[in-house]
């Protein structure tokens, strides 16, 4: 019997796929970004389905909010060649054979998890985040650090006066 | 509540996995490029909620999550990062068509 | 200068005392064969023995450095000789004051490269650069040996030393504990020992250009001559017999090893003396004097008077620094070498020919002057052990006989350059003293060598000289006897030489008489320089163009398949580095891929064919 969740999942999966393929398929700069913002919702949804709230939030801000506008940022500040599609190569052979294998070979390997998936286990954000402080505090210290020193990176690299 | 495919979750994962590895190896223009491998960062992520959704033990559960959460941090990281490599290079070379940085050639 | 003579003056005043300083370098955990672990240390052992020959280091040092302003202004490389001239010094003094036999060899090496670089100074001379060539090969030999000696001491002594120490290997193979040889009474008189002994010699004998070694050291005389004044004459040579001094105080020799060591040092005196008395080289002359004085002080540390052969290093040093540094200001005024084209300089250069002269008569062994009293000591020393060993006589002898041709070859060279009327070849320049900084050198070491063989009276010098075996009674009818003989021999000598050659006078052989083949052969020096060309050219020749045509047909055939293989093979591969990073990113996923085909289909189906499941 399929139930109501696995045709929502059939659903968003669908449309995450497509929205993704469409994101890098699509003529203009500006449409990759609507696609691409729509892809990120859609894995939102995904995440509230597998009862993961926080997540669902944070992919709905970090990614369909910040990410979208850096990457839409990003596009117009060259904006020169905004609405080019420039060096938009055919699909050669190769590529699409590796991607194609790559994707054959991660569901093969997945054969061999040992898995067996029992009951969905919801968890409170309230449970994520004394997880997220206590035990696993310290990947958000070494997370902060890389953040600080990208930042750095990024600034050193985009100042004003360099070469 | 259950009845959500295993195979769906992996084969969607795989399949977004595979599209981002395409965004890479075709799209010529450093925004792209990122876009790209973002798809490919998030099957990531999804690949830890889901196992995380369904982990036998809360403890391991929690990891998951807590995995996945940093993991947004550090792809949101990377896209700013990847931000300012394209303005470097667009002040550089005038373009951002990845094809036309080669001075990696010997 | 002033540290080293304040360092000897010091050692002098307080007999026996040693002085010894190391830290740690390196220390490596006990192991099967060091049960007690392997230091390395680094450390200075100041003592009578290396005080002495420290004082010589830094006071010709100092002269020589002094000289050199005057004698090197016109040369081009100033910079790079005097670099390297103080990079030996520096070294030399390192190497006498070291306290242990690696800190030892290490800085004999040094000092032998530097000597190989100021051989080589004048590099753009080909015979310069072969010369140099030929002194770092020759005496490579004989560090090899030392090399081989050192091991077999560590091989024989590692264990050995004072209770609670643990052994020499765990202290850093150091010469003295509390002043005491750290070896004293472990010394055994095994063959292998001896052998350790023979090897030391060897060594010892490359350095000090001792028979059959000695080819080196007249062809070092490319140098500029204040080089070999102090590197070929008084220091780096001295350093041989430095090392025998030390071996036998602190490690000591069997007896047989001090047999060879008194052959090859007698007969090296003489050997040396003869190939001297026919060359018309100043530079060379003196170069085989210098040889043949090293073979009295190797004939002395040999017969076991440790002392007396480094007194006689000490006089040595004085009096042929002087000589060269003489013959150096001859050279530096008329633009030759050659002994036959002077003549007559005593006028225009008196300073230089009373200089030559005190350097000649000291070394010729006439009282006053320094050479008669070390050289006498020699003489009368090993006298006294002729009763220990039978084969001690006929080297006795032949030392002996070398007095008097010592005396010969130097006033020959004397007479030579400085007496008569005028230049042989009226080509040469008109001669003239040197500058104030060459005279200063001059002078010094003529006082020094006129009066360097009475510092033994010193009473704080005596005290230097007390390690080993006194010195023996200066007064004794037979040492009298000795020394009477000798003096005739040596005036006998520089009469023969003032016969032949004196006022201008040139001595012509009849030809074709016995005694111009003695002479062709003596200036082939024995031919053992052919018969080493001849075993390099012959010998060597054959092994290198076996050698040569294994490596290009067979060697170069595989480098150059490889190299054709890979050039193609690269040829393609190079289009790879297209600088995209796409195509990097493709290569990067085919890889994955790879390994994704290795993990689920590969290894499986390996694993089934094996049966490991």
């Amino acid at each position: 019997m399929i139930g109501l969740a696995t045709i929502a999942f059939a659903v968003l999966a669908g449309v995450a796929v497509l929205t993704a393929v469409a994101a890098l398929l699509v003529r203009e700069l500006v449409h990759t970004i609507l696609w691409i913002a729509l892809f990120f919702v859609d894995l939102s949804a995904i995440y509230f389905l597998l009862e993961a709230p926080f997540l669902g939030v944070l992919q709905l801000g970090v990614y369909a909010g910040a990410v979208t506008v850096l990457l839409l940022f990003g596009i117009m500040v060259t904006r020169k060649r905004i609405f080019s599609r420039e060096a938009a190569t055919g699909l050669g052979p190769a590529p699409v054979a590796l991607a194609l294998l790559t994707f054959v070979f991660v569901v093969a390997a997945v054969g061999e998890l040992p898995s067996g998936p029992s009951a969905l286990q919801v968890y409170a954000p309230s449970d994520l985040s004394a997880a997220l402080f206590g035990t696993y505090g310290p990947w958000v210290l070494i997370l902060g650090i890389i953040m600080l020193t990208s930042v750095s990176g990024a600034i050193y690299l985009v100042r004003e006066g360099r070469e | 509540m259950t009845g959500l495919p295993e195979a769906g979750f992996v084969g969607l994962s795989a399949a977004l996995v595979a599209v981002g590895l395409f965004g890479i190896l075709t799209r010529r223009n450093f925004v792209l490029l990122l876009i790209a491998i973002e798809i490919a960062m998030n099957a990531a992520i999804l690949n830890f909620v889901y196992f995380a959704a369904f982990a036998p033990t809360p403890g391991e559960g929690l990891a998951g999550q807590a995995a996945a959460v940093v993991l947004v941090g550090f792809a949101a990281t990377e896209v700013a990062v990847g931000l300012a490599i394209v303005l470097a290079l667009n002040r550089a070379k005038g373009t951002i068509n990845v094809a036309e940085a080669t001075e990696l050639r010997l | 200068m002033v540290l080293g003579l304040l360092i000897g003056i010091g050692e002098g005043f307080s007999p026996g005392r040693t002085t010894n300083v190391q830290i740690l370098w390196l220390h490596l955990p006990p192991s099967a064969q060091f049960p007690n672990g392997f230091s390395l240390v680094m450390g200075t052992l100041v003592d009578p023995l290396s005080a002495l020959v420290l004082m010589v280091v830094t006071v010709v040092g100092f002269l020589v450095l002094l000289y050199s302003i005057g004698y090197m202004h016109q040369d081009r490389g100033l910079a790079r000789y005097y670099a390297e001239l103080s990079l030996f010094l520096a070294s030399m003094s390192a190497l006498v004051v070291a306290n242990n036999l690696l800190e030892f060899f290490l800085f004999w090496e040094l000092v032998g490269v530097c000597s190989y670089f100021l051989i080589g100074f004048y590099y753009e001379k080909p015979s310069a650069a072969s010369a140099a060539k030929e002194a770092f090969l020759v005496t490579r030999v004989g560090d090899v040996m030392f090399l081989l000696g050192i091991f077999l001491y560590f091989y024989l002594y590692a264990a050995a030393g004072p209770a609670g120490l643990g052994g020499w290997a765990a202290n850093g193979f150091v010469f003295v504990h509390n002043g005491q040889p750290f070896l004293a009474g472990a010394t055994s008189s095994s063959t292998l020992a001896t052998v350790a002994g023979l090897m030391i010699l060897g060594g010892a004998a490359g350095k000090s250009a001792q028979f059959p070694l000695h080819v080196w050291l007249p062809d070092a005389m490319e140098g500029p001559t204040t080089v070999s004044a102090l590197i070929h004459a008084a220091t780096m040579v001295a350093a041989g017999v430095y090392l025998l001094a030390v071996t036998s105080v602190f490690l000591g020799f069997t007896s047989f090893d001090q047999l060879v060591i008194v052959a090859i040092g007698g007969f090296t005196a003489f050997f040396a003396a003869t190939m001297a008395v026919v060359h018309p080289d100043i530079k060379r002359v003196i170069a085989y004097s210098t040889i043949s004085q090293l073979g009295y002080m190797v004939l002395a540390v040999g017969a076991g008077f440790t002392a007396v052969g480094l007194y006689h290093l000490f006089t040595h040093a004085f009096f042929k620094a002087l000589l060269f540094l003489a013959a150096g200001s001859v050279i530096h005024a008329v633009g030759t070498q050659d002994l036959f084209k002077m003549g007559g300089l005593r006028r225009s250069m008196r300073l230089t020919s009373v200089a030559f002269a005190v350097g000649g008569l000291a070394l010729a062994g006439i009282p006053p002057f320094a050479g008669f009293w070390s050289k006498d000591d020699i003489l009368a020393s090993v006298y006294s052990q002729l009763g220990a060993h039978p084969l001690y006589w006929p080297f006795f002898l032949l030392a002996f006989a070398a007095v008097f041709l010592t005396a010969y070859y130097i006033f020959r060279a004397w007479f030579l350059a400085f007496s008569g009327s005028g230049p042989r070849d009226p080509s040469l320049p008109h001669a003239h003293e040197g500058p104030w900084t060459m005279q200063v050198p001059l002078v010094v070491l003529s006082v020094l060598a006129a009066g360097a063989g009475m510092f033994a009276f010193l009473p704080g010098f005596a005290n230097l000289l007390e390690r080993g075996p006194g010195i023996p009674p200066h007064f004794g009818t037979t040492e009298i006897l000795l020394s009477g003989a000798s003096l005739a021999l040596a005036v006998g000598g520089i009469a023969l030489a003032w016969a032949l050659w004196g006022n201008g006078r040139v001595y012509a052989l009849p030809a074709s008489s016995p005694a111009q083949a003695v002479r062709r052969l003596l200036l082939e020096r024995y031919y053992f320089k052919a018969a080493y060309d001849w075993i390099g050219a012959r010998g060597v020749n054959t092994v290198a163009r076996a050698a040569d045509f294994f490596d290009v047909y067979v060697i170069d055939g595989v480098v150059h398949g490889f190299e054709g293989a890979f050039g193609g093979l690269s040829d393609r591969l190079r289009r790879i580095q297209s600088g995209v990073v796409s195509d990097y990113a493709s290569y990067l996923v085919a890889g994955l891929i790879g390994v994704f085909a290795l993990l689920l289909l590969i290894a499986p189906f390996l694993l089934a064919r094996v049966g490991g499941g």
